[in-house]
Order: C-alpha cells, then structure tokens, then sequence
C-alpha cells in the first residue's frame, strides 16, 4: 500500500474478510454449541437408560431370590391386574397350542371348518410345517392347503378324507414327516460331508430317489464309489433299496467296504452312516 | 474428537437398548412361569375388571376382546384335546437361557392319551438364524403309566436317546388306540361268556384264557401283543397257544394240531373279534 493512500477497494476487502471471518466464526460457536447440547443428550439418555437397565436387573435378582426361598408363589399374585390375570390366562394358552405343535398338530376352528397344521420333525429338530384349512359344513372338503404338489394328498383324502379325518391326517403325517426325514438327511450330507461327496446330490424332488458319487480312501488313494438309494416305501425315511459300486478297476478289497456301506445305508440314517465310515476309515 | 465420545455414547445407549429389551423379555417371561392362576381365579378376573370398567366405553372394547380371545384358544385347545385323545393334565415350562438369538426352555407335561399316562421333561432350544426360527429338542425324559411292556420300554428309550418328542407322540397315540381297542374287546368276550373266558392278568393284561368247563385241563390261550418297534410304527400281533390234557389229544389231534394257523387264517378274513368269537364258540360246544 502506498504510504498515505487507502484505497476504497481495499478497505472493502478488508471488511469482507473481518464479515467472512466472523460469519465463520459464529457458524463454528453455534456448531459447538448443538455439539455440547447433542453430547448432553446423549449422555442424559445413557444415564435414563443406565437406571432403567439396573432397576429391571433389581426386579430380575429379586424374583430370583424369591424363587430359590420358595415361600409361596415366586412372583407376588397380587401384582397381578385383572387386564394382567386374563393375559396370563391367554400366554399359558398359547403355550398349551404351542406343545400340540411339537406333538405333530395344531388346528384352528374357523367359521366354515378346521383348518389343521401338520408338523414334521427328525428326531429332535423340527422341520416345516403344512397347513390344511378343511370345510366340513356338508362333507369335508379341502378348501386349501399347503402340501408340496409331489405328495399324493388327492389319493389320500379319497380314501380316507371322508371316513376318518383322523386317519387321513395320520397318513398324511407320516409321508410328509418320511419326505421331511429323507430331506433333512440329504441337507445333512451335503452340509458336513461335502469334502467327501463329488459333484452333485441328484434326486427327485419327493427325495425318494438319491444317486451321488463319494470318495472312500484306501491305502492313501481314494477310489470314486457311487451309490443309489432307492426309497420305496412313502412313509418310511430310510431306503428300500441300496446300490453301492464301485469302478471295474478298483481292488478287490473296497468290494466288500462297498457291501458294507451298503449294509450301512439301509439301516441308518445318510449323514449317520456317514459319520460311521468316515470315523471308522 | 467429540464425534468420537458420541459415536462411544451411541453404541453404549444401542446396547443397553438391547440389554434393556433382553431383561424386560426375561421378567415377563419369569412373571408368567412362576405364577399360576385357576380357573375361578380367573373367573373372579373377568368380574372383577368388569366392575372397574363400569362405564368406560373404552375399556370395555378391551375387555371383549381378551374375552374373545380367551374363548377363542379355549375352544381351539379343546378340540385339539378331543380330537387327539391327548389331554394334558399339566404343563409348566422355564427359560433358562435368553439371548438375543437363542432362547433355551426347560418344559414338564404331564397327561394321558386315552388310558395310558406320561410325564416328560425335556429342554427346547430355539434359534433365529437367517432361514428363520429353529426348533430343537434335548435332554428328553419320558415316564409311561403303565411301563411294563419291554416293547414299549425300549421305544420309550429309543425315543429319549433321539430326542424324538414328534414321534413319540404319534406313536402314543397308535399304540393308545390299539390299547384301548384290545381291553375294550377282552371286556366285551368276558361278559358274553363269562363261563369260558377268564383274564388272569385282567383286562390290561395281553391275553384271555378260554376254558372249558367240561373238559378241564383243556385251555386255549389267546396272545395279543401291540408291538412298537423303534421308529414307533404299532403292529398288533395275535396268536393261539393250546393247552390240552392227553386223552383229548389222541382224540383230536389234527383239529388241536392246526388250531393255530386257523386262527391266524380266520384273522386276516373276518378280523379280531370274529375271529375270536368263532373260536370261543366252537371251543363252547366242545365236549
């Protein structure tokens, strides 16, 4: 600058720069501020929730204390509400419906009929469920349902659908927990055992018909064993008919590992069989 | 720098929603496990929310429908009830184990179907995972009301070793049908010829003596087992066992001879009872 001289221009831009350097500085001081009032919040909620979380823990211990002292009921009945008594009513009914599903059935009335709800498991693990919503103002017909199109519910309910509902629904039972049961231990070697099966399970989709090739190992080289597992009978979930081969080249030896598997899967369970050669070598 | 404390106070209050919804989840179901209300109890409920509403409109909307809904389950239970023949007398159950993915209850039931009675423990474990909620069975113990039959001994334990609740009460159900057919239909033979048939081992035993009271010392026993076999499949097996003093089988010989097989002929043309009333009446007129 020109000693003496100040040009209007100048003196602008200082402004601008003092206005620009305020506006920015006030923008900061308000983003502080919604920061402290955001971290206050924050730490208000923590606190809220910190006292909601000890309370119920207090509630929890208490209830536990009450238990293992036994004296009387463990929870207070009079904390009860009438609106609390009816809902408990409620909850314990639902629990009772709830033990009818893991013993293979449920059913609703509704206006027009029954609708029932079949359960399968294998064992201990519960698989699907299917429903049928029945009308039986006049005879009994189903009016829909949810049984895969591979099970022969049709020939099923012409024998039994109008004679004995609860031996149509018993037949019914078993084939869709025998398709469930052939299902689960397909799934069950395909999960656990894929290192020893190769390429692809094939099977139709009732899961009665099962053709895959394995890899047994022998004296450190593994030989390619394919087998077929027929299931003939519906309702069963193990198979009627067992072929084990093994290729023309292999040695003597694996023909009777190759009867012994097969021995194998007609007695037990896939993935079980399985887990028995595979522990065994 | 402070966006940092807010992201640590954010997890902190995410978490503790979490903990929060957990514990809550947990008294509830405590509450509901360790009470039991009876049905008068629940009578006295109805009444008494009744008077405390006396003019809320509002409150009686509610009201109708937990009544609706009481009714409702109520009727579904029966009719589930009566239509297995599986009445259960008693049920309490027990979380043990709660977290956000994993609930692990500890059930006891007790009941009967149609005359044979059961008492079981057993754990259910369920998990969510992505394909859904699974359902799996553990620790089942089971007690049966009548325990005798070895068959029926060594299914019980095949089922409890597998966990298999599903199969166990199917079975039950069979085999309570086959139970309850065979007492009905040794009472029937006891009171139409109460001088020819005896049951020594009553009627839940499973076989009936015919005696002639002419001849003594002639017997025909007819054997009626109820067989299970592991996966629970029930399979009623008869058969005719004779007991005849020496002169009545010089006379008889061929006729005692094949007895059996006749019966067992006889069972597959006409069934169980005809095939059972013939012999008893040709077993009658014996001299």
């Amino acid at each position: 600058m020109e000693e003496g001289k100040v040009y209007a221009s100048d003196v602008f831009a200082h402004l601008e720069m003092l206005e620009m350097r305020d506006h920015e500085a006030a923008l900061k001081e308000e983003e502080e501020l919604l920061q402290e009032e955001k971290l206050a919040r924050l730490k208000a909620r923590v606190k809220e929730l910190r006292l909601q979380r000890d309370e119920l823990r207090a509630k929890l211990d208490l209830q536990e204390k009450r238990q293992l002292e036994k004296e009387g009921p463990a929870s207070d009945p009079a904390q009860f509400s009438p609106r609390a008594v009816l809902q408990w009513k409620i909850k314990s009914l639902q629990a009772m419906l709830q033990v009818f599903y893991l013993t293979g059935i449920g059913a609703k009335l509704t206006r027009r009929g029954v609708c029932f709800c079949i359960s399968t498991a294998y064992e201990g693990t519960y698989l699907g469920s299917y429903y049928l919503d029945l009308l039986t103002k006049s005879e009994v017909k189903i009016y829909r349902h949810s049984v895969p199109a591979f099970i022969p519910l049709k020939q099923i309910a012409e024998q039994y659908l109008q004679t004995d509902i609860r031996r149509f629904l018993s037949v019914l039972s078993d084939q869709l927990n025998a398709y469930a049961g052939r299902r689960y231990q397909a799934d069950q070697l395909q999960e656990h055992f894929s290192d020893q099966i190769k390429g692809t399970l094939q099977r139709n989709s009732l899961y009665n018909l099962l053709v895959f090739n394995y890899n047994v190992s022998s004296k450190s080289k593994t030989f390619p064993f394919n087998v077929r597992l027929l299931y003939g009978d519906l309702c069963c979930s193990l198979p009627t008919e067992v072929i084990v081969s093994c290729r023309l080249d292999a040695p003597a030896s694996l023909t009777e590992t190759a009867a012994a598997h097969s021995d194998l899967f007609r007695r037990m369970p896939l993935h079980k069989a399985f887990r028995s050669f595979s522990s065994t070598g | 720098m402070d966006s940092n404390i807010c992201e640590v106070y954010e997890d902190e209050i995410q978490s503790l929603e979490e903990e929060i919804k957990l514990l809550a989840g947990k008294y509830e179901d405590s509450q509901q496990e360790s009470t039991f209300f009876s049905d008068e109890e629940i009578l006295m409920s109805i009444k008494s929310f009744q008077r405390e509403l006396r003019g809320e409109s509002e409150g009686y909307e509610s009201l109708s429908d937990l009544k609706a809904q009481l009714e409702s389950l109520e009727t579904d239970l029966s009719f589930l009830m009566k239509f297995t023949g599986i009445q259960f007398t008693s049920h309490s159950k027990k979380t043990l184990e709660k977290t956000r993915n994993r609930t692990v209850r500890k059930h006891r039931l007790s009941g009967n179907c149609r005359s044979l009675s059961f008492q079981l423990e057993f754990q259910l474990l369920e998990m969510q995972n992505k394909a859904g909620v699974s359902a799996v069975i553990t620790d089942l113990s089971i007690i049966m009301e009548p325990g005798g039959d070895s068959d029926l001994s060594k299914f019980v334990s095949s089922t409890e070793e597998r966990g298999s609740l599903l199969t166990f009460f199917r079975s039950l159900s069979s085999y309570a049908e086959w139970y309850e057919h065979r007492r009905c239909t040794f009472l029937h033979f006891k009171n139409k010829y109460p001088d020819t048939v005896t049951l020594p081992e009553g009627l839940l035993g499973d076989y009936i003596l015919l005696r002639n009271p002419k001849a003594s010392g002639f017997e025909l026993m007819i054997v009626w087992k109820i067989h299970i076999n592991e996966e629970g499949r029930t399979t009623p097996v008869l058969d005719l066992l004779t007991k005849v003093p020496e002169q009545v089988l010089e006379q008889k010989m061929a006729t005692i001879e094949n007895a059996p097989t006749h019966f067992r002929s006889m069972l597959l043309l006409c069934g169980i009872e005809a095939a059972i009333e013939n012999l008893v009446k040709v077993f009658g007129l014996e001299r």
